[in-house]
């Protein structure tokens, strides 16, 4: 019936020929001679929208027929529905014949917001769903939905205003949006996208031509931000026609094909220019015979290009990104297809989200072969394209710029992560848990970890008006023994980090980490290259082998660890680049190994002008302790022997730790509490009087202003791990512990800078050092019941004798009172002569 | 048992459309069969392997494909390469009133009307080259000999199928006399049960023994492509070895001119580049995973008795030590290495492995012991492979696996292995010079191997680390600083005799031994482990030096050294065994330093 009606009419066929041909399919079907094809595909398409407006032409959706055998086992039932559809109303039929008369029941419809009710109920091809309600709900959606209720004008309708002014061609629509509104819309949409969004496409012109009845462009609607977003992987039959979204990696941009919509022919004979034939199936007629009454030449008509309509149209490739591939898989690919105004908005190597119609379509097979193949190609009609990238911790304003239009339809699936990592972060031990779950297969250097956590969240950055700055970077060093896992360290944190650049010392020359001058190949001009600090602006630069650096090299890092530029002056080019970047560095000690009879700093040997610029120095020396020794050996005996799965610690995984600290990078700015400043300039003053003792003046670090500094970063860092917009006093305390227990502060003997090996507490555990804090407490109050000040001095056997009668519970052994003991020395309340203890 | 409607040898697809017919019966519509299987893999598992009908079905190789016909059953050994993703096809579709399918093959057996009501089903492609680094002598056990044509004459099949209860491998070795005596070899093989001293053979496995010397790696590509059917995803993994039965075919190509510029886009990348002619497809009806026994023939060893793998295990040490120039500690060490493998993965850290790097090999000794080594190496493991290591060769070979956009394949590298393969890197030939980014990238995933057990697999904008398992031997002159093994021992001949020829039924042996051996659990018991702990501890206490890369090493000693006596579980005897021997190698490493 309708097959009869349709292929005169061009403009009203609802099939509205020019849309095919943005459809493979209308190729496919384009083979000559294929006649049973080509009438079915009409009636198909007749039967299809029967109250599609003729105006309709701007849709960029192919018509049913892109799946003509569609496969998804509904359509066979769809069809059938629809005849029957027709047959019982003899209005349907009369309209599904001639659409253009049935195009006025939706449009007055419209026009009075509420149905007809005498037009007959429209449904969509093959389904319950009526058009006219559909129409119905888009344009309440449209007209009526606010994001805030006390808006006036709801949000698309102000959307649909800017459009007009800009003069825009497409309308962003938030799925979720269409959810909160009308559920039930949402659903028809994800489901019969084709449809519904047609439709949506018809009320959205409607709308916009009553507002501006100039305005002449189309305007699509734009779907993003589904509900769900499907894994590529798991994309199946069942999916096809459906809407879709999809996460991945962009691989492969064809080029630009232009892809015709309407042509013009002009005769050679006498020059008249033929009207616009427009696209039927992918094919343009040429015709025959020329259009002028007085010309009638034949095959005369020839085609002007520069007078055609075309389109743009890209296909894309996508892949699944690395953390969606399961084990022991290689990544999967899907195709897209874009068109017009997505051409071009993604390069390769963009992660994007994509959001679009899954569609399939026969492959075709030599007209002359006998067989029929049976195989589908799948491709992603693509409605909306939005980049991502979360593979790491988000630098502060690396992808603002891009995320910021995109902020407000992240915000379910935001907020609801978000809320998450708040209740994460009340967790009372969510410090130490952030410890645990930083690199959990290096053994112990829980301390290192902390610092190492401090530098991933960083403190915040100042500047004053004056034009000061004070940088919020936190640069840590790492000496230590050869085979500390030290390197192990340093590649877990670049992975982690955000722009993280792994460097080694031995192999890096200075340029190469600040910037250099090179001679484009090209053109031949200078160009300024960046090296690896400038490329880790705002994230960590990782440097392994610090001390086998040339000096020249490290020299450069001067100005980068404290004023965060570069300057360089060569080949005519004068520049200061950022490089607000982390340091992280990691050397051995002097002689590979570190020497108990030195110093500190003359193990370290480095530049004392480099030294004060890092934050945190950690001395990690491995110290011989059958403890510690026992438990490695047992951890490599369950790691031969037992199933390892069983012996994994409750730790955050990666993701959430990434998520956790870009949050926290980005939202918290702590300022510091008054009890906090307070509790800082005490500890300072304390430190500097510590480091004036006499005969120090050389051999250990003393505190400056940048250590004062260096204390307040850390503290921001600590407040910012419990996302706590104040630095607390508790922040504070353990800051200066940290700064503490990197250099071995305890442990070093002021006199001579030299550290008491027996005293190392980096890598001790926290319950360890508890039990080490305890006994240093309760030896303190024996020593205040027991001794005078300046009185005489007292055997260790004794003491340890009293404290085996107060600590009944644990065992003291001897070595830990001589450890206590130091400790007490060290802040000078008391003497220790071989076996004689002496309070002073 | 009476003759069936179909022949599953010769028609594959007339049993599908069987199967498919009585599903049918009882589903009524077919929508309830998609995705799922409807009895043709019962009937199919039952005919290969209850019935044994897997040893009529003949091996595809290149050599049998030019007789091979197109839907007939055939069988495939090979390594998956790479998978192509999934595939849409007209699954079921309404031929009048009858539906029919076109599961399993490529092209619909009946005409398909353009307007008949049809199913969109999905399958998976894999593709599959034959295992990298196979040698030889492997394939005598799966029969490249045997003569496909017999399987078309139906009648004496028919016969088999019922008479036999032979094992494959026994077939395939006799499979030359089918020929003639077709059945009566059948009745022969069951008399004499496992017959593997046949004479037949021992001339096969002493041919094949001289033979085996040339490299196998040569044998011309021969990719396939093959199309699975309702298998989990975890089941198959890349790189995984396996055997898959299935119904041959060959897609019909799409004329090239047809191609317009869509669909060029669409779907150039998969198919027109594996041009049917060149890779034929298979639809997979059933698939195994092969580990390294299987292509060891079965023995008559079935239990690994400790006597008997005692005994295997002294010859096969004394023959190590003679091939290694009666340098006995060097001997020790290969044997354990031969028997390593990644047995669990913690974090980084790959468990089990144990590269060796045999030191002191100067330029003639290594032209000696080298080829020595590597040919005893290729008769003993199934898949070797060995890579000169030079300035050149590092400079200008892509040792990793790459994706080629151009046209969506993974391009395999020289490191893309199987499971178990055996990698032998000769660094006695590395010059002094100068490496360029090809070169140091290559060093790096080397390294990565060696100390990972991870192949970094390049995708151009991100690399994906895949878990390998691979025996790494290492031959140069000094400690390689480029490759750190996880044991070094300076090699140290004392002779260099001439090698005696190996029997072969030793040669098999010693095989079986390897292959079995290495599969065996282990575990510790409470008391050993407490012993451990404390060596490790005491070692530890006396040389501060020791790592915990050392300790893991000498527990993956100890941990081989009981698997070579086929024990399941750490001894004391072994334990000191192995403290032992790494005690007299470093004492060579401190000797030669």
């Amino acid at each position: 019936m309708a097959s009869d009606s349709s292929p005169g009419n061009v403009n009203g066929g609802p099939p509205s020929p020019d849309e095919s041909l943005s459809s493979p399919i209308g190729n496919t079907f384009s083979s000559p001679g294929d006649s049973t094809r080509q009438g079915r595909g009409r009636r198909s398409t007749a039967s299809y929208d029967t109250p599609t407006p003729p105006r309709r032409t701007s849709s960029r959706f192919a018509t049913p027929e892109v799946t003509p055998t569609p496969s998804s086992g509904t359509n066979p039932r769809r069809r059938k529905r629809a005849s029957s559809a027709a047959t019982a109303t003899p209005t349907g039929s009369a309209a599904a014949a001639t659409p253009s008369s049935a195009d006025e029941a939706p449009i007055s419809s419209e026009a009075g917001d509420g149905d007809d009710p005498d037009a007959p109920p429209m449904y969509v091809w093959g389904t319950n769903i009526s058009v006219q309600d559909v129409n119905a709900a888009i344009l309440r959606f449209l007209r009526h939905f606010r994001e805030n209720p006390a808006e006036i004008e709801g949000k698309y309708m102000r959307a649909i205003n800017h459009i007009i002014e800009i003069e825009g061609d497409s309308l962003e629509v938030d799925a979720q949006n269409v959810f909160d509104y009308d559920s039930d819309l949402y659903t028809k949409m994800v489901r019969y996208p084709l449809e519904v969004l047609a439709i949506f496409d018809i009320v959205l012109m409607d709308m916009v031509s009553r507002i501006n009845p100039l305005f002449e462009k189309h305007i699509q609607a734009r779907i993003f931000n589904l509900r769900s977003s499907t894994n590529m992987r798991s994309l199946n039959p069942s999916d096809i026609e459906k809407m879709v979204s999809l996460k991945g990696m962009i691989i492969r941009c064809s080029s630009i094909i232009p892809e015709i919509r309407e042509a013009i022919f002009r005769c050679l004979v006498c020059g008249y220019y033929s009207d616009p034939v427009v696209v039927d199936r992918g094919r343009i007629t040429e015709p025959l015979i020329c259009g002028k009454q007085e010309c009638l030449a034949r095959n005369s008509m020839t085609l002007v290009h520069n007078r055609c309509r075309f389109t743009d149209k890209q296909i894309v490739r996508l892949q699944e990104t690395p953390d969606e591939i399961p084990e022991g898989g290689t990544p999967h690919t899907v195709s897209l297809l874009m068109h017009d105004k997505l051409v071009d908005s993604g390069k390769p190597g963009d992660r994007v989200e994509v959001t679009g119609i899954y569609r399939a379509m026969s492959v075709r097979i030599g007209s002359t072969q006998r067989t029929v193949k049976s195989l589908f190609k799948t491709y992603i009609d693509c409605l909306h394209l939005k980049k991502t990238d979360k593979s790491r911790v988000n630098a502060e304003d690396l992808m603002e710029a891009e995320n910021d239009t995109n902020r407000d339809d992240e915000t379910v699936d935001y907020e609801d992560k978000i809320e998450k990592l708040k209740e994460l972060s009340r967790q009372p031990d969510i410090y130490e848990r952030l410890t645990r779950s930083l690199a959990p297969n290096i053994w112990e250097l829980e301390d290192v970890k902390k610092g190492l956590l401090c530098q991933l969240f960083g403190g915040s950055a100042l500047k004053l008006p004056t034009g000061a700055s004070f940088r919020g970077d936190i640069n840590i060093l790492l000496v230590g023994d050869p085979g500390t896992s030290k390197s192990q360290l340093l590649q877990y944190i670049h992975k982690l980090s955000p722009r993280g650049i792994y460097t080694s010392g031995r192999g890096s020359s200075a340029v190469g980490l600040t910037a250099y001058v090179a001679k484009d190949p090209e053109t031949g001009e200078t160009v300024l290259e960046s090296g690896a600090l400038v490329l880790s602006d705002r994230g960590i630069c990782c440097i392994d082998e610090f001390d086998k650096m040339s000096d020249n090299a490290r020299s450069m890092l001067h100005e980068v660890m404290e004023q965060q530029t570069v300057s360089i002056a060569k080949a005519g080019i004068i520049a200061s680049l950022n490089a607000r970047t982390s340091v992280l560095a990691c050397a051995n000690p002097i002689g590979s190994r570190y020497n108990p009879r030195l110093s500190v700093i003359d193990n370290i040997h480095l530049p004392p002008t480099l030294l004060s610029r890092f934050d945190l120095i950690y001395l990690i020396l491995d110290k011989a302790d059958e403890q510690t020794d026992r438990r490695l050996a047992k951890h490599i005996v369950a790691l031969h022997f037992e199933n390892p799965e069983t012996s994994v610690p409750d730790i955050i995984d990666l993701p959430t730790l990434t998520a956790y600290m870009s949050y926290a990078r980005n939202n918290i700015h702590p300022q510091l509490s008054d009890e906090a400043a307070d509790e800082l300039t005490r500890g300072y003053v304390e430190m500097r009087r510590r480091g004036n003792f006499p005969g120090s003046s050389k051999k250990v670090i003393t505190a400056t202003p940048r250590q004062l500094e260096s204390l307040i970063r850390l503290s921001e860092a600590l407040a910012r791990i419990r996302f706590s917009e104040w630095v607390e006093k508790q922040d504070v305390t353990e800051a200066f512990r940290l700064l503490q227990v990197a250099l071995q502060q305890s442990a070093t003997d002021h006199a001579t800078g030299t550290i008491d090996m027996d005293l190392i507490t980096t890598g001790v555990s926290a319950s360890e050092r508890m039990r080490r804090e305890n006994l240093v407490s309760s030896t303190r109050n024996i020593i205040m019941e027991k001794m005078q000040i300046g009185g005489s001095s007292t055997r260790l056997m004794e003491l340890l004798e009293e404290l085996k009668k107060q600590n009944s519970g644990t065992e003291v052994h001897l070595s830990d009172l001589r450890h206590a003991l130091a400790t007490l020395a060290t802040e000078g309340f008391v003497v220790v002569h071989g076996d004689n203890v002496k309070r002073i | 048992m009476v003759g069936l409607p179909y022949d599953c040898l010769a028609n594959p697809l007339g049993a599908v459309r069987f199967t498919f017919e009585k599903a049918l019966a009882s589903a009524s519509a077919p929508a309830a069969l998609e995705g799922k299987d409807w009895g043709t893999s019962d009937l199919f598992q039952r005919f290969l392997f209850e019935d044994d009908g897997i040893s009529q079905v003949p091996m595809l190789t290149p050599t049998t494909i030019r007789s091979l016909q197109t839907n007939t059953l055939v069988r495939f050994r090979g390594m998956i390469q790479d998978m192509l993703g999934n595939e849409f096809y007209v699954g079921a579709y309404k031929d009048g009133d009858v539906w029919r399918t076109n599961k399993f093959s490529d092209v619909s057996q009946f005409p398909m009307e353009p307007s008949s009501e049809t199913r969109m089903w999905e399958r998976r492609l894999l593709y599959c080259i034959p295992v990298p680094g196979q040698n030889g002598w492997t394939e005598h056990y799966w029969g490249t000999q045997m003569n496909p044509l017999t399987n078309y004459t139906s009648s004496p099949r028919q016969k088999r199928q019922r008479e036999d209860d032979i094992s494959m491998d026994d077939v395939e070795t006799h499979a030359p006399d089918h020929d003639f005596q077709d059945s009566s070899s059948g009745k022969r093989q069951r008399e004499d049960g496992v017959s593997l001293q046949s004479p037949y053979l021992e001339n096969e496995l002493a041919g094949n023994c001289s033979s085996s010397f040339v490299p196998a790696c040569d044998r011309s590509f021969f990719p396939c492509l093959l199309k699975v059917y309702d298998s989990p995803e975890s089941e198959i993994k890349l790189n995984e070895v396996f055997e898959f039965v299935g119904i041959l075919s060959f897609e019909t190509e799409v004329a090239k001119d047809e191609i317009d510029e869509f669909d060029y886009g669409l779907c150039e990348e998969d198919m027109t580049h594996l041009p049917p002619v060149k890779v034929p497809r298979i639809h997979c009806l059933s698939y195994r995973k092969l580990a390294a026994h299987d292509f060891v023939s079965s023995s008559p060893i079935l239990e690994p008795k400790s006597h008997i793998v005692k005994g295997i295990r002294d010859s096969l040490l004394s023959h190590l030590t003679v091939v290694l120039g009666n340098d006995g500690l060097a001997a020790q060490f290969m044997l354990l290495h031969l028997l390593s493998g990644v047995h669990a993965r913690v974090d980084a850290v790959a468990v089990g492995k144990l590269s060796l790097n045999l030191t002191c090999l100067g330029k003639e000794s290594s032209s000696i012991f080298g080829n020595r080594l590597n040919l005893a190496i290729r008769n003993l493991v199934p898949f070797t492979h060995s890579l000169p290591l030079t300035v050149d060769y590092l400079n200008s070979v892509s040792l990793s696996p790459k994706k080629d956009y151009q046209t969506n394949r993974l391009v395999a590298g020289a490191l893309q292995l199987a499971e178990g393969s055996h990698l032998t890197i000769d660094e006695t030939q590395l010059q002094a010079g100068t490496l360029n980014s090809t070169g140091v990238e290559n060093a790096r995933v080397l390294k990565m191997l060696m100390e990972f057990q991870k192949v970094e697999y390049d995708f151009t904008y991100y690399k994906m680390e895949m878990a390998a398992d691979v025996q790494i031997l290492i031959l140069s002159d000094g400690k390689s600083n480029i490759l750190p093994a996880d044991l070094v021992l300076p090699f140290r001949p004392s002779s260099a005799d001439t090698l005696d020829g190996v029997e072969p039924e030793i040669l098999k042996a010693w095989r079986w031994y390897l292959a079995t051996v290495r599969s065996l659990t282990h575990s510790i018991e409470q008391e050993m482990q407490k012993v451990v702990e404390d060596d490790l501890v005491a070692a530890r206490q006396a040389d501060r030096s020791l790592g915990s890369q050392d300790l893991s090493r000498l527990l993956t000693l100890g941990r081989l050294m009981s698997v070579s006596f086929g024990e399941t579980s750490l001894l004391l005897e072994h334990w000191q065994m192995v403290k032992e021997l790494d005690r007299l190698r470093k004492e060579r490493l401190q000797g030669s330093a």
